[in-house]
Formats: C-alpha cells, structure tokens, sequence
C-alpha cells in the first residue's frame, strides 16, 4: 500500500486529490480532496508559496509518488496568456514534487488511450464508475479528472 | 559517560521570553545561537515545578527533532544539575521579534500576508505532527536572515500555563473564545491567534491599543464584529480576519491549509504605507512619479477632518484628489476614507 498524490494545475490554483493505492485491485481511498490557490498579485512570490506548500504536503503526509496532468495543446490556435501561465504553475507543482518523491505526468489523451475502453470524460461522468473505484473521503466531481490520474498511473 | 563539557559560550541578553530569559551564544556547532534559560519562578511550587520541567522538556525535545524553515529551530536542551532551571540552545534570528514592527505602526498589506503566509506554514507543519503552540503573538515570531517569518516557543506553553497565573503576563490577548469558555487549546485556537496577530500587524499598537484589550471582551463573544479597522483595510481583508477570529470554531479557518486559501485572495495593493499616532494617521503611496498623501487629523473625539492630494517627486504642483471639506464628525471621516480607499 502506498500513498499518491494527484494534481491538476491551472492559472489560478491546483487540484489536489490525496489517496491510498492499495496493493490489490481495490478502490483507491481518498484522504483527501483540495485546491490550493496561487497568491494575488506577484507572481515569483506566489509560485514560491506554492513551491513551498506542495513540498511541506508531500514531505509532512509522507506521499510516497506524484501524478501531475500533462500540459495539452488546446486546438490549433495559438497559445493564450491563460495556458501558459497555467503550464508556470504546472512546472512549479512538477519541480517541488520531484525534490521530495517520484514525479510522473500523464496527459488525459494518454489516458484515453491507455486505460480501459472509454475517453476520460466519459469516466469523469459516470457516477457508479467513481463508487466502484473510490472509497474513503468525499471526491469532489470537479476532482475526479484530478484522481482519474491516480486510477489510471496504478494501471501503468 | 560524564566529563563532557559544552563549548557554547553566552554572550549578552536579548531579551525575555515566557517564563525566561534569552541570551546570544556562540556555539561551536552551529555558530551564532539564542539560549533561552527558563527558571523556576516564585509561581512554581514543588507539585507544580516537576510537571512543568517534564512537560517542557518532552516539548521542546519534540520540537529539537522537528525541522521546518517557519519555525526556529531547537539544536539542544539541558537541564542544570541542580534541577532549577532548563537551558535550551536554538537558532539565533537577527531580525528580531515582530513585537517591534507592531510596536512601529501599521505594517503594510503585503508584509502582513506575507508574514500570514509563512507562518500558516509553519502552523501546518507543526499541527501535521500533533503540535499546538498556544501562545502565538508578534513577539513569538522572529525574522530569519532573510527576513522569513520563524515561529519561536512551539508548544512550550500549556493550557494551564495560558488560562492561570500567565494571563497576567500579558499572553491572554491572544486567547480564543473557546479557550476562555474551558474548550482547551486545538490548531483551531492557534488559528484565531494568527488571526488575532495579523490584525495587530496590520493596525500597529497605538490604534490597537485605542480599543478595548481583548483579554477583556473576548471571552464575552462577538469580538470579531466589533474589531474597529483603519480605513484602507478593505472588505475582503476585514472578511478574512473575522472568519480567523470567529467565536465558532467550526465556523473559523479549520486548520493551516484553508487560512492560506483565505490568504491567498486577498489583494496587497494598493501599497499604502499608514502611519498611527494618537491626532494624526497618515497614508502614503507612490505612483509613477507622484506621491499620494491621505492626512486624517482627529482633532477630538468628534472633530475630525480628512484630505488627499498628490504631489510631485520632482518639480510641480499638488493636486487635491479628495477630502471632508472642513471638520465633520469621526462617523463621516471614516465613512469618506473607507469610500477613498475603495
């Protein structure tokens, strides 16, 4: 038994979903399910705050491995201010989780294609899907992209 | 085995901290340290003085293993051999105590945030390991060589400590609602001490001291909601610092991680620096190249008037941006400020 981490950053904050991955192929246990929201204003003193709270999580929980979602390319159009910011905190969550543990990054079209017969959203949506998969502490719906990442990374 | 004798050598005293004195050491190991000497004090009798000493020394060795960059750090504890007294070596921090930035004046929005933030890190720290200070105020964080807030005296005051003979040392002002009223101390009650410090940080001592002593009225309730604010201190700061200091502990900030969230949405600008005497606060900020004053006089108790203006750093002339056109009553100077600074 060991204990994942699963985080899915955007511009403003990151969701954090907390969970033990049993040996055998029983549901994952949720401890825990949160956002953490990047700082107003300055932006290098926001992602050291950030920097600082991913670490101290990991280290004081004991989190034994990292699943981060991939950046992704929005269609074919160029890259907004709002994705790239989003890929600065994603890299600020990846680089303060790799100085405490194993770090790994999935992208949800990897998923789609890797894990069982159904596109992520699909899973996202599907609510006995979840009860049979999770058990523990209440997953919030706007998380369950966030925990799919741990579903799928003890598959791999 | 015996014969061993410690190379750290005290140097003068800094100042005082609970129940003790704190001296600058040098050690060999860890170079500049702060020694902080706790005796026995008229106080501890010969039931009390064993279960305090016990009680301290299983903290602080707690604390000596624990390790985060918000919370000063503990090297070692001895104990003398006469049983009197209990030294124990930690970090020295040459910024000194926030005691002094309160007693300053008003710090500005985003040192208190910055200082909120760091130290809900160490809280988190520290309550993750089943530690609670009790006792957090501007004198026990200290400023680290680069001016990171560290939390000091982690869990080395108890509960009895707190509600007995040390409220009349000055700890009670920081004593949540739920402690007065016999609920015991929890990571919850050292929320509402933050709470209680950043609203200090953010008034400085002489408007705090304008208002009743919390150690008064606290335990009556409702002590939130009669918080009186300097004016440039907007809504979404007043909101923060209440749901921080509600009476309900289930309605406060649960623990470290959900006061940071709190944290992290207040905004820090813009960057007016206040300044508090008993007459006069004064606002100032600088845009560009411009200055902008805000004066509020305080007459008396019910004459009051207000103004701003902008004036240039190099040549030029004032501009008036807003004020009370004359003296008006405390209620309407503080209603046009709160509107200005909107």
């Amino acid at each position: 038994m060991s204990r994942w981490l699963g985080l899915s950053a955007s511009k403003e904050t990151v969701v954090v979903v907390d969970a033990e991955i049993p040996d055998d192929d029983g549901p994952i246990i949720i401890w825990s399910d949160d956002t953490w929201k990047v700082q107003k204003g300055d932006r290098a003193a926001a992602y050291n705050v950030l920097h600082q709270q991913c670490t101290d999580y990991i280290k004081e929980t004991g989190i034994d491995a990292v699943v981060v979602k991939a950046s992704a390319v929005a269609g074919r159009g160029s890259a907004t201010l709002g994705l790239l910011l989003s890929a600065e905190v994603r890299g600020v969550v990846i680089a303060a989780a790799a100085s405490q543990c194993l770090v790994k990054t999935l992208s949800k079209a990897v998923i789609s294609k890797s894990y069982g017969d159904r596109k992520v959203d699909e899973y996202v949506g599907d609510d006995d899907f979840w009860a049979d998969k999770t058990a523990g502490g209440e997953l919030r719906k706007l998380s369950r992209e966030t925990a799919m990442l741990l579903i799928s990374a003890r598959n791999a | 085995m015996s014969g061993f004798v410690s190379d750290l050598k005290l140097g003068g005293k800094v100042g005082n901290g609970a129940f003790g004195e704190v001296f600058k050491g040098e050690d060999p190991a860890h170079g500049q340290v702060a020694v902080k000497v706790l005796k026995r004090e008229v106080f501890h009798d010969d039931t009390t003085w064993p279960d305090f000493k016990a009680s301290y020394l299983a903290e602080a060795k707690n604390l000596a293993k624990a390790n985060h960059r918000n919370v000063v750090q503990l090297h070692h504890v001895v104990e003398a051999s006469d049983g009197n007294s209990v030294m124990i070596c930690m970090a020295f921090c040459p910024g000194g105590s926030l005691q002094r930035a309160f007693d300053g004046g008003p710090m500005v929005l985003s040192a208190v945030r910055k200082v909120g933030t760091e130290v809900l890190m160490g809280l988190g720290a520290m309550h993750a390991r089943g530690m609670i200070h009790r006792d957090l105020k501007p004198a026990n964080i200290l400023l680290n060589a680069k001016a990171e807030a560290q939390i000091s005296d982690f869990g080395l005051v108890t509960d009895s400590l707190i509600m007995g003979y040390a409220s009349q040392a000055g700890y009670a002002d920081h004593v949540a609602y739920e402690v007065w009223n016999g609920k015991g101390a929890s990571a919850k009650s050292d929320i509402w001490a933050l709470g209680m410090t950043l609203y200090r940080l953010l008034h400085g001592k002489v408007w705090y001291e304008a208002s009743p002593a919390p150690r008064n009225v606290v335990k009556n309730g409702g002590f939130a909601g009669a918080l009186t604010w300097l004016p440039h201190v907007t809504k979404p700061w007043r909101t923060a610092l209440r749901k921080m200091l509600n009476d309900d502990d289930t309605a406060r900030c649960q623990n470290a991680t959900q006061a940071l969230k709190v944290l992290a949405s207040l905004p820090t600008t813009p960057a007016w620096e206040p300044s508090v005497t008993a007459d006069l606060v004064t606002w100032k900020q600088t845009k560009g190249m411009r200055r902008i004053v805000v004066e509020w006089k305080r007459h008396s108790r019910r004459h009051h008037e207000w103004s701003a203006w902008s004036e240039p750093l190099g040549k030029g002339q004032n501009r008036r941006l807003a004020g009370s056109g004359g003296v008006v009553s405390g209620g309407a100077a503080i209603k046009g400020l709160e509107g200005f600074f909107a």
